[in-house]
């Protein structure tokens, strides 16, 4: 652990990412504190105030939206929702993607062809599309949004998993495990698992980023999050009408968007510099 | 005996002295190769042994030139055939040493490009050059294979790395590193990988081509007894330092250095009827603890007096040998044991 | 220096192991059969070394993976630990396998990268034995001891050993078990010289100590002079020759067998055996030369070799298969 730590901050396009992701976290965590306003509160004597930049008072810093709500404290709010649908999609898709990556690399066979024609017929379709199908069948929502985002980054986990399992499996200390007597589930999530981990944990941190990204193109569509609560997608598709008039309620969220997905990109990138090396010295 | 080398002296074919490699950290850098020197008279045939760390690779690929941007080379004099190669601009050198200069190493499916066939890669630098028409460039792919004694070359310059196996691909390399007529031929680890027998039909291609057209070869590799039975000097190594050399078989026989003695006693061959080997406790010394005195004196049997605080320079005992340890072996010994 | 006494029965016994596997080239041609082991037999008793020795594509990877029960053999008997292995139901098959442990060829490879040494270590008892944690660690403990590993390194993870080390690890996690047969697959070619010779001692105290039968695979015929109780040499899936070590190092009688001992170069001149060059290359698998598989390319060879394959038979206390003996 502490040489993956050295090796990540020694770079210090990752190590910005990294302090900026934090940064993101703390917002999101600490937001009834941090937050100047609350984020549905309609301040109707200001409505559309303008950023303080541009003429407006240190009370708005960011200015407010249409409906008079406080653009920063809506932004610093959204930050929780998109962390949070964020990391929900990635563990959703992550345990099953890997324990189907595991299965379909154990049991070569029928088992594996279903899984990976499956896998197959999911990639298939175009990421968004899916997810645009999967909220219309089950609703609008922020929790089927994390669901519809989840399906959508299933296969690259299976596909990864099963890709890496089957290398490992190949390696003389699965033999020499399978020798000792050890039953497939123990190989699966005891042996071979471990060494699989690195290019899960990169993948599940750029799948981070893209999940970001989707549940704001949803919300944009109208599919996710549903007003008044604050997302940056959604203030995004809010603000469409105002983008001459108001531009700062589409740029800033946007901004916000931007920020954090390249924050993740470079966190992930730092994280796959750091650990590939390592497993590629050992084999 | 009068040394029969030394009643005609021959130009040497390569020279080196004080080669010194470097990598890492300016600080506390990795040395890999220090204070060598080397000379190869021309026609001879030279053993570089030594163990895994000993610098033997890269002391030749520093002397090729081909260290990686990391590593920090430094030598007194690096010339070929006269030639100083350090007074000239990388690019010059490459392309001398392209001309004069050939390569074997280990690996023979790894070394040649699947993507191509053999009588493609065979000719490659010589198309390159471009003076030889399409069929003078098959004709001299068809002569090359034919002197490493490929079985049937017509069908194999149309084959493809993948199909043969590893001691044709090893003749192949050998046919690459002879296509231009080098002077000067670097062989590492050439029968490595390859089985015994395989082995055997390989060195015998390599002495005879050596024989014939009076070659001279480096040959580097960890296996002493592959070493003395082809070459006409040996220098063992040791953690970057040459510590021995001499001719075979008496630099085997009796040798002067603790661990070139301490190889020799650790061979199974060496301990008919024992049951144990007798092998040097500890390891190599990393980049941590390279010692300031001898690079042996942790792991020396004759261990004694200055040998942990000064490191032995290399002196000639005649006859050719040359050793650095600042004891004669068999005084050490006895001194070490009182 | 005695060895330990052989029990009642062998602890490997092998009769007429074959593994041939098909291959298929494509829906509209006849399946091909790679003989990989054609006709293996021999016996092993506790305390014994076993040196099966041949080049690549001899059969002895194949011999390996059947001997430790990872695969079944298409022919042939084999009795592991005094157990006949035809037939045998799953459960049973998956405890045997416990009995015959292996160490493999590359140090880097053969361990867990990321696993402690304790815990790779740790593993074959947590599988197998219902010791407590406390137990455990203490067996962990003698293993270290035993291969000489230091306390201090149990929980460092692989790639801080050196190859040797790692060497030393493969064999205390094979003998965790106490098994009965030990195979090694070129266990010390991946090694310097230096740290084969402590690596071979290893080997010799541990068997010693503690009677673990070995089958030991090499190209090298100086380790395996140096190693081995009896010889078993190798080529295209048959066994050419077997003896003691002494009498297939002093009287080779295989033309293969003085083949390969003479190719192997030595340090010593006078210890140089004449060398009897082979030409050619191994013929494939798939297209076995008939009659005896060496003839195209065997120094002796005459036309009844080409026409029919010799039988292993008795030659004063060694066994060859060549018509010209």
């Amino acid at each position: 652990m502490r040489e993956l730590w050295s090796s990540l901050v020694q770079r210090r396009a990752a190590a910005a990412g990294l302090f900026v992701c934090v940064a993101l976290v703390l917002i999101a965590v600490l937001a009834p504190w941090v937050a100047p306003h609350d984020p549905v509160a309609q301040f109707r004597d200001a409505l559309l105030a303008k950023p303080v930049w541009s003429g407006g008072t240190w009370r708005y810093p960011l200015g407010t939206d249409d409906l008079g709500r406080d653009l920063l404290s809506r932004l610093i709010w959204g930050a929780r929702v998109s962390l949070a649908v964020g990391i929900a999609s990635v563990v959703l898709a992550l345990v099953p993607g890997i324990l189907l990556g595991l299965v379909a690399a154990f049991f070569p066979g029928w088992i594996a062809i279903v899984i990976g024609r499956t896998v197959d017929l999911l990639v298939a379709i175009p990421g968004l599309l899916l997810a645009i199908a999967v909220v219309a069948i089950l609703g609008p929502g922020l929790v089927n949004t994390v669901l519809a985002i989840a399906l959508v980054m299933l296969p690259p986990f299976v596909r990864l998993v099963r890709a890496s399992a089957q290398m490992e499996m190949s390696r003389d200390y699965v033999a020499a495990a399978r020798q000792c007597g050890a039953s497939k589930p123990r190989l699966m999530f005891d042996t071979v698992l471990r060494n699989c981990a690195a290019p899960v944990i990169v993948q599940g941190t750029l799948g981070f980023s893209s999940a970001v990204l989707e549940a704001a193109a949803l919300g944009f569509l109208g599919l996710g999050a549903q007003p008044p609560t604050a997302e940056w997608g959604t203030m995004l598709a809010s603000s469409r009408g105002f983008i001459e008039t108001a531009s700062w309620l589409v740029t800033l969220p946007g901004l916000a968007i931007l920020v954090t997905v390249i924050a993740i990109n470079l966190l992930g990138d730092g994280l796959r510099d750091a650990l590939d090396p390592r497993l590629k010295n050992h084999g | 005996m009068a040394d029969p080398q030394a009643s005609k002296p021959l130009a040497p074919m390569l020279q080196v002295r004080n080669l010194s490699v470097h990598f890492g950290a300016l600080n506390k850098p990795t040395v890999a190769v220090e204070s060598l020197d080397l000379d190869i008279a021309q026609g001879e045939v030279l053993g570089l042994v030594g163990e895994s760390g000993s610098g033997k690779s890269v002391s030749m690929m520093a002397i090729m030139g081909l260290v990686d941007a990391n590593g920090r080379v430094s030598a007194d004099q690096l010339a070929i055939g006269g030639t100083d190669l350090q007074a000239m601009p990388l690019r010059q050198r490459h392309r001398f040493i392209g001309e004069h200069v050939g390569m074997i190493f280990q690996d023979p499916m790894a070394s040649l490009d699947p993507c191509y066939r053999v009588g493609e890669q065979l000719t490659e630098t010589l198309a390159v050059q471009g003076r030889m028409s399409r069929a003078q460039l098959r004709e001299r792919a068809l002569e090359l294979l034919r002197l490493v004694e490929i079985p049937d070359p017509v069908a194999r310059m149309d084959a493809y790395p993948h199909h043969l196996s590893g001691g044709m691909c090893q003749r192949i390399m050998i046919a690459m590193a002879l296509s231009r007529n080098p002077s000067l031929l670097i062989a590492d680890e050439p029968t490595t990988a390859l089985d015994v027998t395989i082995q055997a039909q390989i060195m015998a291609v390599l002495r005879r081509l050596q024989r014939e057209r009076n070659l001279t070869l480096l040959l580097i590799s960890h296996d002493l007894a592959l070493v003395s039975s082809v070459a006409d000097r040996v220098v063992v190594m040791y953690a970057g330092q040459a510590v021995e050399s001499g001719r075979p078989p008496g630099i085997f026989r009796s040798p002067q250095h603790p661990y070139t003695r301490a190889l020799m006693q650790a061979l199974p061959e060496s301990s008919r009827g024992r049951e144990r080997l007798l092998a040097l406790p500890g390891v190599v010394p990393g980049v941590d603890d390279r010692p300031t005195g001898c690079l042996l004196a942790p792991r020396c049997p004759h261990v004694q007096g200055r040998c942990a605080s000064q490191r032995p320079l290399t002196r000639s005992i005649g006859e050719g040998r040359h050793v650095a340890c600042h004891f004669d072996i068999d005084d050490a010994a006895i001194a070490s044991d009182a | 220096m005695v060895a330990p006494p052989s029990p009642v029965h062998p602890v490997l016994d092998a009769r007429g192991l074959q593994k041939h596997y098909p291959l298929r080239k494509g829906w509209l041609r006849a399946p091909q059969t790679v003989r990989a082991l054609d006709g293996v037999d021999f016996t092993l008793r506790a305390g014994r070394t076993l040196a099966v020795v041949g080049e690549s594509g001899c059969g002895k990877t194949t011999l390996a993976r059947l001997l430790t029960l990872i695969e079944q053999p298409t022919a042939g008997t084999l009795v592991v630990d005094g157990r006949d292995i035809t037939g045998m139901d799953p459960q049973t098959h998956a405890l045997l396998r416990q009995r015959v442990q292996i160490v493999f060829q590359n140090p880097f490879s053969s361990l867990n990268p990321r696993k402690t040494l304790a815990a790779i270590l740790d593993e074959p008892l947590i599988i197998n034995t219902g010791q407590s944690v406390a137990e455990r660690r203490e067996r962990v403990d003698t293993l270290m001891r035993q291969v000489g590993l230091r306390k201090e390194q149990a929980d460092r993870f692989p790639h801080m050993f050196s190859g040797g080390q790692r060497q030393r690890i493969a064999i205390a996690r094979a003998m965790a078990l106490n098994p009965a047969v030990v195979i090694a697959d070129e266990p010390v070619s991946a090694l310097d010289v230096s740290i084969q010779a402590q690596i071979l001692n290893l080997f010799m105290d541990l068997q010693q100590a503690f009677g673990t039968a070995y089958v030991f695979i090499s190209h090298n015929l100086s380790v395996v002079e140096h190693v081995a109780h009896e010889v078993l040499v190798m080529y295209l899936g048959k066994v050419v020759e077997f003896g003691t070590r002494q009498s297939v190092f002093a009287t080779p009688l295989h033309p293969y067998t003085q083949a390969l001992l003479s190719a192997s170069p030595t340090l010593d001149p006078a210890l140089q055996r004449k060398v009897i060059p082979i030409q050619g290359e191994l013929p494939s698998p798939l297209a076995p030369p008939s009659g005896c598989a060496f003839h195209p390319r065997c120094p002796q060879a005459v036309s009844r070799c080409r026409d029919e394959a010799p039988q292993l038979r008795d030659v004063g206390g060694q066994r060859v298969a060549c018509h010209r003996v």
